[in-house]
Order: structure tokens, then C-alpha cells, then sequence
């Protein structure tokens, strides 16, 4: 097709930011332009021949693209590109360094439920799900995409302020021989230990203990 | 039994993450790859999983390290660690393939002729940095199947 000459200065830090498998296209307008801006993007899967346009990403006078759907099979690998339009003339095309979903995703913290008697807590995890299209599509736990995904617990007393780690497989805890009536906190982290992946620590849930009967 | 090579995959993992981007920008054929194309590791049936283990790390051994210098010493000193720990794994699977029986069907012998193929289509150089830059297909494709 007969490019325009392109002028223009290119799209800067073009990069997919990727929570739970949820891969978003970001970067940086041209140096020095200001509104008015447009972009179009492609990707490729690597391997593979062919660029492909993402309709949805056409004339975009924002900076990012949501990309999950053309790159949720994490067997793959795939680069983008983003190019830029001002005033009648462009940029090159910029493009993303390989990405990875498996390796190159960040995951959430998982969700922490507690409960507890006179003398222990139990505490309960859930893992959180990797990106869907819908609500309605069948729901994948990160548990299933690392099956070496284990969980770093950390309990605080908090009259005590003694803290306890434990890293655990499974997705329940019980932590007994506790004082009764004692202020207890629990935090949670993901680790996947290949490839290495760390959630950060979730909010931290506080439980009292019952009194002593 | 499955063949329990965990400890060093780790060390492999964490060798490549170092200088993943730094062998992958030497890599510009984004339209080709050895491993994964046209039919990927995943489809390899799991009886045929440990024979296509072996000759992957046979093939990484003897074809794809030898060629990986760079100018950065950071680099080479993580390419010969991973080279090290990657005869230490083939080693195990050498010996697991004998125990095991391991048998090499229709399927993994196609594909690592596939693999070869689209090795021997490039030059020697940039055959090998390509493979160097797909370490991650091979970890990902052997924790999943574990």
C-alpha cells in the first residue's frame, strides 16, 4: 500500500502491563506532540507469518489497547506494534520485545477468609481467576495454569506483634494454640516457584479469638 | 517413574530470565520459530514426552550452546551455567530413558525432525541464538507437562 512518508516521531515504551493473563497494550505518546494524536495496532504470535490489525485499535486517540482476547492461548508467544498519526503524516511502526503471558504476567493477591474458635484460626485462600472474555465463559483458577502455585501466609499478634510465616500448598490453614481473646492478622501471598512469580501480599484480614469458655 | 530433574530446571529458569531480553532482541525473525511451529511441543503425546525431553536437551547440548557467544560476559557466564546444568539434566534423562524404556513413537520422531528442520533453515549463528531465545517454549512446555 503506499505508505505516507512518516515523519513523525515514534510511539515510546510500547509494552504489554499483563494482570492475571489480562494483557493490556500500553505506551508513551510520540516526543513532543501534543493532542490530537491517533494510533492503530497489530500483533503477531510468534512463529507465525502474518501482522494482524485489531479493528477495535484503529484511530485510537488513547494510549493503550486491550489485547487478552488475541493473545489468552498462554502456549503462545506474541509481539505488538503500535504507529502514530498527526497532521497528515505518521510514525513508524514501534514494537513490543516478546511477550510471554505465562512468564511475563502479574498475579493478584489471593483472597483471605477467616475464621476462628477460643484457640486457633482457620484461615482460607482462593487463588484468583485468569482473565475471561465474559462472565459467562468458564471460569480458569491461576491454580490450573501453575500447578506449583503455593501460598506464604503470614499471621501477627497483634498484642504480641509476634508474626509467623508459613508457606503452604493447599489452600487451607488452621493455626491452633493461640490466646483466647487475642487480636490476630492474617496476610497472604501467591508464589509460583517456575516460573518464579510473587503476588504481592494481600490486605491484611484481623480476627479476635473467642474468650476462654 | 517420572524422572525427578526439578532442582536444576529451577536454576535454568533463572538463568534465562537474566538474559531473556538480552538473546531475544538478537533474535529479528519474529516469523519463525524452531520449537513451537508449525506444530507446538504442546500437541506431543505423553508417552512420547520423555524421548522428545532427551533429544531436545541432546539437540541444546551439542548444536545450539557452542554457538551462543556474545560480547557480554554477563551473558556468556549465564549461557555456559545454563549449558552446564543442561548436560547435568540430559545426564538424568539418559539415565531415566534407559530405566524407563522410553519410546521414541512416530509423533516425537516428526516433530525433532521438524525442530531440525527449522534449524537447519537458518544460519548456524542465528539458529542457535533463536533457540537460545525459545529456552522459555522448552521450560514452560516441561513444567506444564510434569
Amino acid at each position: 500500500s503506499g505508505e505516507l512518508y512518516c515523519s513523525l516521531p515514534n510511539p515510546r515504551n510500547v509494552r504489554f502491563e499483563s494482570i492475571n493473563m489480562k494483557n493490556v497494550l500500553h505506551w508513551s505518546a510520540p516526543e513532543g506532540t501534543g493532542d490530537g494524536v491517533l494510533y492503530k495496532v497489530k500483533y503477531a504470535v510468534y512463529g507465525v507469518g502474518k501482522w494482524i490489525r485489531k479493528p477495535e485499535c484503529r484511530n485510537l486517540n488513547r494510549t493503550w489497547c486491550d489485547l487478552s482476547s488475541e493473545t489468552s492461548d498462554y502456549e503462545e508467544q506474541y509481539y505488538a506494534s503500535v504507529k502514530a498519526f498527526l497532521n497528515g503524516t505518521c510514525s513508524g511502526w514501534m514494537e513490543t520485545t516478546r511477550f510471554n503471558p505465562l512468564t511475563d504476567t502479574k498475579i493478584d493477591p489471593p483472597m483471605v477468609n477467616v475464621s476462628s474458635t477460643d484457640r486457633s484460626i482457620s484461615i482460607i485462600l482462593t487463588a484468583p481467576e485468569k482473565w475471561k472474555r465474559s462472565p459467562e465463559e468458564e471460569s480458569i483458577s491461576m491454580i490450573q495454569v501453575y500447578p506449583g502455585l503455593q501460598y506464604n501466609v503470614s499471621v501477627l499478634n497483634k498484642k504480641t506483634k509476634k508474626r509467623w510465616f508459613f508457606s503452604i500448598s493447599n489452600n487451607t490453614l488452621v493455626v491452633p494454640w493461640l490466646e483466647p481473646g487475642t487480636a490476630y492478622c492474617v496476610s497472604a501471598q501467591i508464589h509460583v516457584t517456575t516460573p518464579v512469580l510473587d503476588s504481592d501480599f494481600s490486605k491484611e484480614h484481623c480476627i479476635t479469638t473467642l474468650k476462654d469458655k | 517413574g517420572a524422572c525427578r530433574v526439578s532442582m536444576s530446571m529451577t536454576e535454568i529458569r533463572a538463568g534465562f530470565t537474566a538474559i531473556k531480553a538480552n538473546i531475544q532482541s538478537r533474535d529479528p525473525i519474529r516469523t519463525l520459530s524452531i520449537l513451537s511451529h508449525p506444530h507446538s511441543l504442546h500437541k506431543v503425546k505423553s508417552s512420547d514426552r520423555c524421548c522428545i525431553t532427551h533429544q531436545l536437551f541432546t539437540f541444546y547440548v551439542d548444536k545450539v550452546f557452542k554457538h551462543c557467544r556474545t560480547e557480554d560476559s554477563f551473558v556468556n557466564r549465564k549461557i555456559s551455567s545454563i549449558a552446564n546444568s543442561f548436560l547435568s539434566v540430559r545426564r538424568k534423562l539418559g539415565q531415566c530413558r534407559e530405566q524407563n524404556n522410553c519410546v521414541c513413537g512416530e509423533e516425537s520422531t516428526e516433530k525433532f525432525k521438524q525442530i531440525l528442520a527449522n534449524y537447519e533453515g537458518l544460519n548456524v549463528t542465528s539458529a542457535a541464538m533463536k533457540s537460545l531465545g525459545e529456552l522459555d517454549i522448552l521450560l514452560d512446555w516441561m513444567e506444564k507437562s510434569r
